[in-house]
């Protein structure tokens, strides 16, 4: 009996073979082939698609979760998570009218003032993004109750800035982050393609980018082999911090106003999703930033596709909910063998 | 003899009845006559504009008034400020204004003061009518309308655009009253004239960027569009900023109307970039007060006391900027 079922005919194998083939092909391009066929639909059905409006609309709406979300694909890889990136865009957006205003420091020359307010809220957003190191590395605390405590404190330490007012200003050269265009391109776009390029390299040709790797993949491993497993989890999520601090500016840039309570409200959920989306494992060791991208354009093409056909919001969520999961599940299926 | 206990049983089944009765039908709490007052405020949230000025007009008219007024702040949460409730209960407070968070959950709150004796009176937003009615269980509900207020942000939509106008609809928060009723009583207007058309319309959740955003791609889509109509002003001013990146001039090839009349829109309206706002007024102490003390005298209250709402315009934004919150 044993045996019957060991063997396999020759054109079973070929079959099985084949089977293989289209799911590790199906995982390799499964974010490309979606984002394709989301453009697919768009061309024939939405209208007025296929305009630069629309283009650029899509890109500067998509470019902050991007840059979040590139921070989060490197904490990720190391098997790690960070669930402060919305807290921490929140301090850095609350910070930046401060320093504006001169509410914080006293009255500034302009040029200083829109220098500072460029610099402080994404230096603030990078030292909170190490304290979250810390709290993983030093204190052993397990990444998503250790960015948990920054998540639900981050938000009031903005708040508490601001006595949870809305600040509104007027800044043109402080609002070029967000209003600005080089050569015609809106400058988060260039932002954040810049930013994923940076990180897909340093990612892939570096040794730094091996260590990220090499620590989520086998963290005792690592660290045997001589890896700096501490360096790098601090590095990453100081980065990680950093990019939510620029990512906060961005917003409050593009609508000339701040609201602590507001301000990257429900943005952890969709980093990740991007990366979940994008290919990268959760639990570490294998990472693409540029699924990261392709998950994030995937999931803002889907809003921008059911918002534009008029489907109303709450449809909307599910739909959002099960295209991440079929997403997901095209990519697990090179898997597990 | 065998009649005895039934006649018994009987008289018995009528006395509770009676007592049911008269516990169904029992009054509001009364309140005595006095100089001044302690009154607990039992706010829901502070973290907008429009609630900063509320609780700011309550707090001095209290002092005008030379009330004393307790008052909490539930930070967005049901369950605080059922708690916050009761704390005023225990400190023997005369009145409770609550501005109630949610329609259910604080039913109870309102239940409690009644048996505590303690007569409340709503601010801004109701509770369960099935469960808890004006002039039962409390003393009435001081807010605006906001079916009226669509309607009139309508009407001056048909009035300026000539009966002619394809309009994006930028909707509340899905499910709240405010973004239900004034989708309502605008909706009501539109449908009586053939030439206005709302050719999208989705939630921006009241706030700024969503609105934005939303505004974005819905005017990708419907470039034919004339007139815009936001359930708030916050969003009103994000859709500025999309109007604006696509290219468009509010006020010019786009009329825009809105509802709240904070100072950054009444700013928008002296600019030429919106057309119109419904003010939704936050002043609700001189209102609430002049209950409490009506309502102390014995005289009877209307179940709903409105809040009068202005409306701004071209001709007298300019005046009201300063004062707007």
């Amino acid at each position: 009996m044993a045996e019957i079922t060991l063997q396999k005919r020759p054109g079973e194998a070929a079959a099985v073979r084949t089977r293989r083939r289209i799911k590790a092909l199906a995982r390799g391009w499964g974010a490309p082939l979606a984002l394709v066929l989301l453009l697919a639909f768009n061309v024939l059905f939405t209208p007025n698609f296929l305009t630069w409006q629309t283009f650029f609309v899509n890109l500067t709406q998509v470019a902050t979760i991007v840059i979040v979300a590139t921070g989060m694909t490197l904490v990720i890889a190391t098997g790690g998570i960070d669930l402060s990136v919305g807290s921490l865009m929140a301090i850095a957006g609350a910070l930046a009218p401060l320093i504006l205003s001169g509410a914080l420091t006293g009255p500034l020359d302009p040029g200083l003032a829109v220098a500072l307010a460029f610099v402080l809220p994404v230096l603030a957003a990078g030292l909170f993004g190490l304290f979250n190191g810390v709290l993983v590395t030093r204190f052993a605390i397990q990444p998503i109750v250790a960015t948990l405590v920054l998540f639900i404190a981050g938000r009031g330490i903005a708040q508490v800035m601001t006595n949870g007012n809305l600040q509104t200003f007027s800044n043109p050269s402080f609002q070029w982050i967000g209003l600005g265009r080089i050569l015609g391109l809106p400058v988060q776009a260039v932002l954040m393609v810049a930013i994923v390029a940076l990180a897909a390299w340093i990612l892939r040709r570096t040794v730094f980018g091996r260590h990220v790797l090499a620590t989520g993949g086998n963290e005792p491993a690592a660290r045997l082999a001589g890896v700096p497993v501490t360096g790098v989890k601090l590095a990453v999520y100081a980065i990680s911090g950093l990019l939510s601090g620029l990512a906060g500016l961005v917003v409050i840039a593009i609508n000339s106003s701040s609201d602590a309570n507001l301000i990257g409200l429900g943005m952890e959920l969709d980093a990740i999703a991007a990366v979940a989306v994008g290919g990268t494992l959760l639990t570490g060791g294998r990472a693409s930033v540029v699924g990261t991208l392709l998950g994030a354009l995937i999931i803002q093409l889907l809003r921008y596709t059911l918002l534009a056909n008029g489907v109303p919001d709450a449809a909307a969520l599910v739909v959002k909910a099960a295209a991440i999961l079929l997403a997901v599940w095209i990519q697990r299926q090179g898997e597990g063998r | 003899m065998i009649k005895h206990p039934l006649r018994i049983l009987t008289m018995g089944l009528a006395l509770t009845a009676a007592t049911l009765a008269a516990a169904a039908a029992q009054d509001l709490p009364k309140m005595k006559q006095k100089q001044a007052y302690k009154v607990g405020f039992a706010q829901t949230e502070s973290n907008n504009p429009w609630r900063i000025a509320q609780t700011e007009s309550m707090k001095a008219e209290a002092q005008k008034q030379g009330w004393q007024l307790v008052y909490t702040d539930a930070a967005g949460s049901a369950a605080k400020q059922v708690a916050d409730v009761d704390s005023m209960i225990a400190q023997g407070v005369d009145l409770i204004f609550l501005a109630p968070r949610e329609e259910k959950p604080l039913v109870a709150a309102v239940m409690k003061a009644k048996r505590a004796g303690i007569p409340v009176i709503l601010l801004d937003r109701r509770v369960d009518e099935t469960q808890a009615k004006p002039g039962r269980d409390y003393v009435t509900f001081i807010g605006s309308d906001f079916i009226d207020q669509g309607r009139r942000a309508a009407e001056w939509l048909v009035k300026s655009t000539g009966g002619n106008a394809k309009i994006i609809e930028l909707q509340g928060t899905v499910g709240s009253s405010p973004a239900n009723d004034r989708r309502k009583g605008f909706a009501e207007v539109i449908a009586k004239n053939p030439g206005m058309q709302i050719v999208a319309s989705q939630s921006g959740d009241f706030v700024r960027d969503k609105g934005r955003q939303v505004m974005e791609t819905l005017l990708q889509a419907n470039p034919q569009a004339t007139a815009v109509y936001a359930h708030n002003d916050e969003m009103a001013i994000g859709a500025l900023a999309a109007l604006e990146a696509a290219g468009r001039k509010p006020g010019k090839d786009i009329t825009v109307v809105s509802i709240d009349g904070t100072r950054d829109a009444l700013q928008g309206i002296v600019d030429g970039k919106i057309g119109a706002v419904v003010e939704s007024n936050p002043r609700f102490g001189p209102k609430a007060f002049e209950t409490a003390r009506r309502y102390a005298a014995g005289e009877k209250i209307d179940p709903w006391i409105k809040v009068p709402d202005n409306f701004y315009e071209a001709s007298n934004a300019a005046e009201s900027v300063a004062s707007a919150y």
